[in-house]
Formats: structure tokens, sequence, C-alpha cells
């Protein structure tokens, strides 16, 4: 009995111990599924505030599917099939001390078309690939995240990143 | 371990040492690195930031006001119901208590009474009274026929829509059939009021009011026959037998070119359909065919 008071979404510090575990996550998903422009940090925080609401039907265990599920739901809303922008930092120049200039240009073209290969990568790739390599998400954790198997994880890294070496060859830096 | 091999294990972190070297060794492995070393330049925090608690808990209070006003509603309309409920049943229960017996075609029906008076009930009849109310008022409705059986006690009323039959302790029938309506007493006595007139009926006494008029008469038996699955006439009209054959039947009967206000004295079974027609028929010159299972048609005997 004690166990259930514990467990209970609609008290406050459970709530906020929820937040604190998984809203970087939830927001990261999707960022890097559907981009910059659709403003993910306001659609994660929807998704918390609907949590919030039906705190009484979920339990603990299911807060993390729920959380992804209507993230998703509510992006794939306001999407209706817009092209995926993700941006790229600038290069700047005081991070190279004794390249030429011609190299940086060269590293923004690659950059560019990284861009554009990341972009029109299949989302649950592109997912994947940025939560491990960029995020430092394990391969477990990005399973259990998405409901998915290890497996199936591996596979689409794997995937992203023949992708990116194909599209990627040709630029020598 | 061929070249994929070593990449795929290169992805998930796994390359043992000496795996690791021979990677190393390969002639893409710059591209490898580059790819992966590049993809920081994405990273989300650079172009998207996430709200901390502090700032996301703000937007729950805003939420959090509109939904309270509503939420008294809910437990005050279960209350509401609860009520309307526990009044319904109360009343239902206090004041009605009635207890309803319907016959249907064909079915007749023994009841007995709060004070173990008894009730025959015949076919296509109804019987009503309040079970709550029997200690202080011996009192039912009829619609049809039935025989009653009275246990001594105070007055008992059989209520039809044509007049009322009441008794101290005796048996009697009361048969109501639309606009006919007779009793007949065969133990006891028993008061009939009806069409604003009031009669004393003694045992073998019969009180008939039919097609307009009152006539007294007298029955030998001593009790209805149709308790014993007869039914008898007495210079009854021919669509008053015909009813109740249709009733104990549970028949149509299609009447052509029949005079039906002849009367007709006699009687018929109720278990055996040929025979009982034949005995309505055969008096009155008439003939009949069974058409389907529950239809019949009668028509002047062709000889």
């Amino acid at each position: 009995m004690p166990k259930d008071l514990h467990d209970n979404i609609c008290e406050k510090n459970v709530f906020s111990s929820i937040y604190n575990k998984y809203s970087k996550d939830v927001h990261n998903y999707l960022y890097y599924k559907y981009g910059e422009q659709f403003n993910p940090n306001d659609k994660a925080q929807d998704a918390f505030v609907k949590l919030w609401e039906n705190c009484k039907n979920v339990t603990l265990g299911n807060a993390r599917a729920f959380l992804f599920k209507v993230a998703n739901n509510m992006m794939l809303n306001e999407l209706k099939h817009q092209k995926v922008v993700l941006r790229h930092q600038k290069v700047k120049p005081r991070d190279y001390t004794n390249e030429t200039p011609e190299f940086l240009m060269e590293k923004e073209q690659f950059l560019i078309q990284y861009q554009k290969v990341l972009q029109n990568l299949p989302e649950d790739q592109r997912v994947a690939f940025m939560l491990n390599k960029v995020e430092g998400k394990k391969h477990s954790e990005i399973a259990e995240m998405l409901g998915i198997t290890r497996k199936v994880v591996e596979y689409r890294i794997y995937s992203a990143f023949k992708t990116l070496k194909r599209e990627l060859e040709g630029f020598k830096i | 371990m061929n070249k994929e091999n070593l990449v795929k294990k290169w992805l998930a972190d796994e390359l043992t040492d000496a795996e690791r070297e021979a990677f190393e060794q390969l002639d893409d492995f710059q591209l490898h690195k580059d790819i992966l070393d590049n993809a920081a330049y994405f990273k989300s925090s650079g172009f998207s930031q996430l709200d901390d608690f502090e700032t996301f808990s703000k937007r729950l209070d805003e939420i959090a006001k509109p939904v309270r006003k509503m939420t008294w509603v809910k437990p005050f309309l279960r209350i509401a119901s609860v009520f309307v409920i526990g009044f319904s049943l109360y009343y239902f229960f206090l004041f009605n208590n009635v207890v309803e017996i319907q016959t249907l075609a064909s079915e007749k029906a023994t009841i007995e009474l709060p004070d173990a008076s008894k009730v025959i009930v015949n076919a296509m009849s109804e019987v009503r009274y309040s079970k709550g109310k029997w200690q202080q008022k011996r009192e039912l409705e009829l619609q049809g026929e039935a025989f009653f059986d009275v246990a001594k006690g105070s007055k008992f009323s059989v209520i039809t829509s044509e007049g009322t039959v009441s008794v101290l302790g005796t048996q009697f029938n009361v048969k109501q059939r639309g606009s006919y309506f007779e009793v007949e007493c065969f133990e006891g006595t028993v008061k009939v009021t009806s069409q604003n007139t009031s009669e004393q009926l003694k045992a073998g006494d019969r009180y008939r009011f039919s097609n307009g008029q009152v006539s007294l008469g007298n029955t030998l038996y001593q009790q209805p026959q149709w308790t014993k699955n007869v039914s008898s006439f007495d210079r009854i009209p021919i669509f008053e037998v015909i009813a109740e054959l249709e009733r104990q039947y549970n028949i149509e009967v299609e009447m052509d070119e029949v005079q039906t206000a002849r009367l007709f004295t006699g009687g018929f079974v109720h278990d055996n359909l040929e025979n009982a027609l034949k005995s309505i028929t055969e008096p009155l010159d008439l003939d009949f065919t069974i058409e389907a299972k529950n239809h019949v048609r009668m028509y002047a005997s062709e000889k």
C-alpha cells in the first residue's frame, strides 16, 4: 500500500522527478526527428502538461511510453509533411588555429552536405544515430526510450552511418 | 574479421583492442572518424533548449485553475442520483408493492392471496392487487374472468370496469369481457354493484349484464365449468362464444356471413380444437375449415 503513494504521478515531487528524468530525452527525440522549426521545447513541455492532466490514469511505469507517444502525436499533428531542417553550428575560425581559409570553406561545404544527408535520412535512423553519437546515449537506453530492441537500434545507427559515408565519401577534408 | 563487422562493432563500442588496431588501419578510417566527429555540429543544445522544471511548473499552475471550477459538478451529480434512486425505490415499495398477474390466450393461472384466499384466472385476463395493503383492505382489480374462493375475513372486493363484487367469505365467479359482465355465486353471499344498482346473490344465483340488459338467473354447477377445462354457455350470443374459443385456443376465427348475435346454449372442451369447433358449429348449422395453424373460418353449412 505505501508503495502506491510514492508512485502517484499526481504528487508534485514524483512528477518533477519524472520531468527531470525524461524531459531532455523527449526534447532531443523531437528535435532530432522533426528539426528545430516546430519548437520541440514547447511540444516536449506540452507532452508533460498532458501527463499532468492525466496523472490519475497513468502509472509510473507507463509514464515514459506515454510521454513519447503523446509528444510524437502532437508533433505529427502540426507537421503534415513539412521538410525537416536541422541546422549546424557555424564553423568558427578560432576552432582551427593553423588552417587556411580554403580549408575552412571546404569544411563548411562538408557540413552543408552533411546537413542535407542528415535531413534526408529516415527519421528513425536519424534519431537513433544522433541520440547515440551526439547525446551519448547507450544503445540500451535508446531502446528503452523508444520501446524497441537493442538490435533494432544498432541496425538503425548502422544504416544511418552507411548512408552518411556513401554521401560524404567524395569530400576530402 | 571483415570490414563491415569491424564498422558495426566500432559503432556499438564493442571493439577489442586487437580489433580496434585493425579498424584504425583501414583506408577510410579518417572518413569514419570525420563522420562521427562532425555530427557534434548538429547537437540540439546549440539550437533548442528545454526549460527547467521551475519554468515548466508555471505552465501547470495556469492550467490547474480553470479545471478546478468544474470538479464539484461530478460528485454533486453522483450524490443527487443516489437520492433520486433511493426515493424512487422507497416510493415504489411503500406505496405500490403491487402484484400483477396476466394470463395469455390458452393459459390459466391459480393465485394464492396473502390471506390464503384462492383465485383461478381464466385465459386473457389480468388481476391486480396491492400486497402491502392486503391486511387493511382486501381489494383487487380484475380484467377478464376469474373464480374466487375467499377466506373468511374482512370485506373482499373485486373491482372491474363494469361493476364491483363484494363478499365476506364465499366462492364466486366474475366475468368481464368488453361490456359483458357476469357474476355467479357458488357459496355464501355476494353483493354486486353495477349500473347504479346493487344485487345480493345467494349460492346458485347468477347476475348478468349483456348487450345493455341486466338479467338474473341460476346456475346448477358447484364451480364454473371453465375451471374444469370446459366452457359452457346458456343463451349467450355467438360472438361471445367465439371470443372465448379464441382465448382458450389462441386462434383467430373468421366468420363468413354468420349472424353473430344469435343465442347459443352449449359448451366446448379446452383440449381438442376440432371437437370444440364441432360442438359449436353443429347446433348452429355451421361449418368450419381450419386454415393455417391458428386460423379458422366459419360459414353457413351448405347442406
